[in-house]
């Protein structure tokens, strides 16, 4: 995953954030933070609710603006210009647009338009932006719904898929655009228990191609089984990352094996409950098998 | 009673009346639903400028009765050294501005009921603005708010009868010249009434059935 052969050598990493901070009003929900992510790499953002994962997220994409540091997609800052004086400026919507085609974005909850068909939702972008004519975008939409296994729903509107089906059109809506980072906000915690593996396989499977991806999750199994890096946040700071046998080890800070503690008591609760718990989790997080006992049960 | 002989001999001049109604509200509605679009954006953008902007015109066209925007079209722009309207132009203007800003205030509602996210999946994709609401936001928009428009064209169709002051022969104006011709006031009256009902019932029952329609689809901008 950290090398795919299909990835050209690059001078820049995908991603690049340099000591970046986000403020809504008086409250710091990001601050300094840096991180670096390759191309081809997966990285999970983990980290209690309201720590401030869907914020880093969003300021990825300049859906929030973030108002300290700098963040480069593929080499380019992405939202602002800085002058002479180093004052900030927002960056023309000409150059927001190509950074932004860089990234593909899926959400939470799909965010699929309802009014049209999945190959509509799948083909509009092709046809307004890229400028394909109807036949070339619906050609092209086809086969982004073949990669996430729902050629067959083309003509379906949203209300008549499952969850995970919405969600695996949201995918495909992202990569018929042929982005070079897919950015992915708790994909799978709208859905019901027995839809998250469809998805996550669909995940499991980009990653595999060598896509590069940011994935803020709360499936520990999945961030443990398919992250190069983990990244732990806590009150808008990053307080551990690494390799996930590394983060879920036993150098761990107190913060984070409290937190592992809580998720895995929440899910023996749902395995006591269901015997066989979809996405379950390590049984243990002690040094070094977490991390193999993380992917149990998973796929 | 009902004097079949006048009634018989009213019906051509009543149908051409009828075309003159159907027409300028028509027209109007069509016209101030694309002067809607455009006013319902300002009214929802960022920029306190554009919102006070949309805003203004709200407060400007449904402030102001509309029979005194006819008025102030057919009578008063001319003084100012614009141009003379036909009385259908300036009536079809009237009716267009005014239902314009009705229309904006019911699309508002629509547009703030689809979810935010849903503009932000455009704008990431690098769908622009004008599209996104063209393609995005006014399609659900309009299916949500389907009842209140269909309402807005009845309430329209009635309130035409008002353009007969820039001199339009209207259904109420040719109603009136007959009622004022051969005094059976209470016949040309009921006929008049009952136009409008036979106009504005079909369209009643046609919303409430797309209604449902929409409801049972699966266009439901609903999930
Ligand atoms: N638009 C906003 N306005 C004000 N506060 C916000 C906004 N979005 C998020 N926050 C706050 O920022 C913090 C981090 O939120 P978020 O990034 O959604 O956390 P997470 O995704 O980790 O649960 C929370 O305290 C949240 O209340
Ligand atoms: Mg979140």
């Amino acid at each position: 995953m950290s090398q795919s052969p299909t990835t050209p050598q690059a001078r820049f990493p995908a991603i690049r954030l340099d000591q970046v901070g986000k403020r809504f009003g008086d409250h710091q929900v990001l601050e300094g933070i840096d991180l670096e992510v390759a191309h081809s790499e997966v990285v999970c953002l983990i980290g209690p609710s309201g720590s401030g994962k869907s914020t880093l997220l969003r300021c990825m994409a300049f859906l929030e603006h973030y108002d300290q540091g700098e963040i480069y997609i593929e080499g380019a800052l992405i939202g602002w210009e800085i002058d002479d004086q180093g004052r900030r400026r927002r960056a023309s919507n000409r150059r927001l647009r190509q950074s932004r085609s860089n990234l593909g974005m899926v959400f939470q909850q799909f965010n699929l338009w309802p009014h049209m068909t999945a190959l509509g939702n799948v083909s509009e972008a092709l046809k307004r932006v890229k400028g394909l004519s109807r036949l070339d975008a619906e050609r092209r939409g086809r086969q982004a719904l073949e990669r996430v296994g729902l050629l067959d729903k083309a003509d379906a509107h949203p209300a008549r898929l499952s969850g995970g089906q919405q969600q695996r059109v949201a995918i495909a809506r992202a990569l018929a655009m042929e982005p070079k980072i897919m950015l992915f906000d708790e994909p799978t915690s709208a859905l019901d228990p027995e839809l998250v593996g469809e998805v996550l396989a669909v995940m499991k499977r980009l990653a595999s191609e060598g896509m590069t991806m940011v994935v803020v999750t709360h499936e520990m199994g999945f961030a443990a089984r398919m992250a190069d890096t983990l990244v732990f946040l806590d009150h808008g700071r990053i307080i551990a990352r690494g390799a996930p046998a590394q983060v879920f080890g036993e150098e761990a800070p107190p913060r984070v094996r409290q937190f592992l503690q809580d998720y895995l008591e929440r899910n023996a609760l749902l395995i006591d409950a269901n015997t066989e718990a979809p996405g379950a989790m390590p049984s243990s997080i002690s040094a070094g098998d977490g991390a193999a006992a993380a992917t149990k049960g998973m796929f | 009673m009902f004097d079949w002989t006048s009634f018989v001999h009213s019906l051509p001049l009543l149908g051409q009346a009828l075309l003159v109604t159907l027409k300028a509200s028509l027209a109007g509605n069509l016209f101030g639903f694309l002067i809607a679009i455009p006013v319902t954006a300002l009214r929802l953008s960022s920029r306190p400028l554009a919102r006070t902007l949309g805003a203004s015109y709200i407060f400007v066209f449904r402030g102001v009765p509309l029979l005194v925007q006819l008025l102030v079209i057919y009578y008063l722009l001319p003084t100012t050294g614009l141009p003379n309207l036909s009385p259908m132009t300036a009536a079809v203007l009237a009716l267009s501005l005014c239902s314009g800003a009705y229309i904006a205030e019911i699309l508002r509602g629509g547009f703030l009921a689809i979810p935010p996210g849903q503009i932000e999946a455009a704008r990431l994709l690098g769908i622009g603005a004008a599209t996104t609401l063209v393609r995005i936001e006014l399609p659900q928009a309009v299916r949500l708010t389907l009842p209140s428009l269909v309402n807005e064209l009845v309430l329209l169709i009635k309130a035409s009868a008002l353009i007969s002051v820039v001199g339009l022969a209207d259904l109420s104006r040719v109603a009136q010249n007959l009622a004022a011709s051969d005094y059976l006031f209470f016949q040309h009256y009921l006929v008049l009434a009952l136009a409008y009902c036979l106009i504005n019932l079909p369209l009643t029952f046609s919303g409430r059935l797309l209604e449902r329609h929409l409801a049972r689809s699966q266009y439901r901008a609903a999930e």
